[in-house]
């Protein structure tokens, strides 16, 4: 009878289990094989190469510098846009009025589409037609009005800024989930020992805000570091590669039909992501332990 | 058993279902022709049924676009072995290459030979040629269709040019000149010059229209084999020459990371008196402003250059499966679409060159015409090409040329330095 059921459990998972080994185990395990070879993604000969593919990603200074674009933005968004989402976390969380309206609003940005967004922004910051550059006009700031994408001092923040108003929205519903899980008994007996507002939030608050501090951290190192779609849209990496990111320069070489290199930067940039991963989670014990 | 027969069944029979829905259903002779141009969808539509009601033969065009998106599904088409009897790699020779010598891609030589070939222009028809000497080691022979032909000039605006006080019926023949009317400009307070330099692509060829002036198509040859080094004066020149142009404030704000609709834009709207583009703009700006008054000039030519003004010509380029069922029906299909009746339909109906030279005459559009006249000065299809990366190291060095962030020489060794690394590579 169990034999039967569990039987019948396997079939009905079956389908599931075919399709994650299909689009997600396989490709995987293609990826190393690929990375492995010189390939033009036609030929029907692969060069076997060996690890001669990952010593030049050690030494292809565009793809590290690639990688400190990705990652100027992930401090950005790991520092001011979770700090807004708790902000507006904590405010929403207090009670406010139309505090649904808020909650509503707030998460519109994460669910517009990457592209469309950068479009939009990319209009917004144009030099010849931006709204931006008119708004300082308007106000008295001409000085100030540039091509924002365009200027190597101001094309990666430009980005950025896009990135974390379209991203907070995630760490806002994410932080607020956690805060309402907090016993509110908790802020009324540090009340009543004396704790103020600040005492109250660094006190009960933070500690037990820790796992999903760590959480939405990970996400937003995980998410911010794979940037493309922004990118693609706004700004192709320009100007002259001062926007590159690790995914844009995969895709270039991608695109340019070296698929061995290019999978064995996907791996370099995977494996980094994953030690990153494994730090916050070490970090994240040890905070907990404390 | 009984519990489970019913639960079988039913994948069976889900199995059964998406295996049979994905295959290919032919019906019997239909060309099928994958393509990306979807400005010619309703014409190619029109020719297709045409053909249908004349031969019998059912024709089929699919578009996928845009065009990365299109070369990504022949990609992967190829690999599946499920390319259509039609379609195009759309890469340069390179790419190309790799298709054919993978066995994509029908060699058209001996149905061009039968006089197939002489109905088109020599120098476009070579770019999806091979010669005996190429490097990448392909049977020499002839392996595309072009349907038409496109180029790329400078358009200018003839109203904003009145509106700086020059005239618009003479357009700078010289680079001098040509810095001339863009300060002038600038006076007036008008962006001179734009372009979709956020491809790398259109810097390559604003480029290249110097590079062959100075270098010729030999002195070209040489430095892709590495016996002209990126460092050599002549390079310099060319590198120094946007030097110039950035220091005379000719390039229009933002025009690093445009792509180039956006510089059809800046154009179409007036906020700048010259593009450099495609004789696709002809389409574009009569849909993006009717009233817009313009015409086109050649790229400046360099007062001390030992060679002639080069410009870029291409066509659009369509090759035949080998592995098609009915690659017979294919090629004479083809035939019909480049014969002298249906290349007057497209080029009427698309406002493109034509391919076939016997009608180029039928061109109405007075800039049109100031395209196919030039035809002749394409930049030569060469029997070598450069590695895309020092390409890219150079398109990315002249943006940061035109952004203040690199000089003429640091290009030039940088450039020589990729370059190298690639000689060595080999």
């Amino acid at each position: 009878m169990k034999k039967q059921s569990d039987i019948t459990s396997f079939i009905f998972v079956l389908p599931a289990v075919l399709m994650f080994a299909i689009f997600t185990i396989y490709p995987f395990i293609k990826t190393f094989q690929l990375s492995a070879y010189e390939w033009d993604g036609i030929s029907p000969v692969m060069k076997f190469i060996g690890f001669k593919n990952y010593l030049n990603v050690i030494y292809d200074s565009l793809f590290w510098r690639s990688m400190l674009n990705a990652g100027f933005i992930t401090l950005l968004a790991l520092t001011f846009q979770n700090l807004l989402a708790l902000i507006l976390a904590i405010i929403i969380d207090r009670g406010i009025k139309f505090e649904k309206f808020f909650r509503t609003v707030y998460f519109i940005p994460p669910i517009l589409s990457g592209v469309v967004v950068g479009l939009v922004w990319k209009w917004i910051y144009d030099g010849n037609y931006g709204i931006l550059n008119t708004i300082l006009r308007f106000i008295g700031l001409e000085k100030y009005a540039t091509s924002w994408l365009s200027n190597p001092k101001t094309a990666l923040l430009s980005v950025a800024i896009v990135h974390m108003w379209k991203g907070f929205g995630w760490g806002f519903v994410i932080l607020l989930a956690g805060l309402q899980t907090i016993p509110r008994e908790l802020y009324e007996a540090a009340s009543i020992d004396g704790a103020d507002t600040f005492k109250q939030f660094w006190y009960v608050t933070v500690p037990l805000m820790i796992p999903i501090f760590f959480v939405v951290s990970i996400l937003t190192i995980l998410g911010t570091m794979q940037i493309f779609d922004l990118i693609y849209s706004m700004t192709r990496g320009g100007p002259a590669g001062f926007t590159e990111v690790p995914i844009s320069y995969i895709y270039r070489y991608m695109a340019n039909n070296e698929l061995g290199y290019a999978t064995a930067m996907a791996v370099v940039f995977g494996l980094v992501l994953f030690s990153l991963s494994i730090i916050q989670i070490f970090v994240s014990r040890k905070l907990k332990k404390v | 058993m009984r519990k489970i027969l019913p639960v079988l069944s039913v994948l069976l029979c889900s199995f059964l279902f998406f295996l049979f829905s994905c295959s290919p259903k032919k019906t019997k002779e239909q060309i099928v022709i994958w393509h990306w141009m979807t400005d010619r969808e309703d014409v190619f539509n029109e020719l297709a049924k045409k053909y249908g009601e004349l031969t019998g033969v059912n024709v089929k065009f699919e578009t996928y676009a845009p065009s990365d998106v299109y070369r990504e599904k022949v990609r992967a088409a190829a690999q599946a072995g499920l390319l259509p009897d039609i379609y195009s790699p759309l890469g340069a020779q390179r790419e190309l290459a790799s298709f054919i010598k993978a066995g994509y891609v029908e060699d058209l030589t001996p149905y061009m030979e039968e006089g197939w070939k002489n109905i088109f222009f020599e120098n476009v028809l070579k770019q999806n040629s091979y010669s005996e000497d190429n490097e990448w080691e392909v049977k020499p022979g002839i392996y595309g269709v072009p349907i038409d032909v496109v180029s790329i000039q400078i358009f200018y605006n003839k109203s904003l040019f009145e509106k700086a006080g020059l005239d618009p019926h003479k357009t700078p023949q010289t680079f001098d000149g040509f810095i001339n009317v863009c300060r002038k400009l600038r006076e007036k307070g008008i962006q001179p010059f734009v372009s979709g330099f956020g491809e790398e692509w259109l810097v390559d060829v604003f480029s290249r229209s110097f590079e062959y002036q100075i270098l010729g198509e030999e002195g070209i040859i040489k430095t892709i084999k590495g016996e002209i080094k990126y460092t050599d004066p002549r390079w310099i020149k060319i590198f120094e020459l946007f030097e110039k142009m950035r220091d005379e404030k000719i390039f229009a704000e933002g025009i690093v990371t445009m792509i180039n609709k956006d510089a059809e834009r800046v154009f179409a709207t007036e906020k700048a008196a010259m593009a450099l583009n495609g004789s696709w703009g002809i389409n574009v700006y009569s849909g993006m402003n009717p009233r817009l008054n313009y015409n086109v000039f050649l790229p400046p030519k360099l007062v001390d250059a030992k060679y002639p003004v080069k410009i870029w010509v291409s066509s659009s380029f369509l090759n035949v499966n080998p592995k098609s069922k009915f690659k017979k029906e294919a090629i004479d299909f083809l035939k019909w679409l480049t014969n002298d009746e249906q290349q007057v339909l497209l080029a009427k109906q698309t406002h493109n060159i034509p391919s076939n030279k016997n009608v180029s005459n039928v061109i109405e559009s007075e800039v049109l015409k100031n395209f196919a006249i030039n035809i002749d000065k394409a930049f030569p299809t060469l029997p070598v090409q450069e590695h895309w990366k020092v390409v890219g190291v150079k398109c990315k060095g002249i943006q940061s040329i035109i952004i203040g962030e690199k000089t003429a020489k640091q290009l030039a060794q940088e450039l020589q330095q990729e370059k190298e690394k690639i000689l060595s590579e080999k």
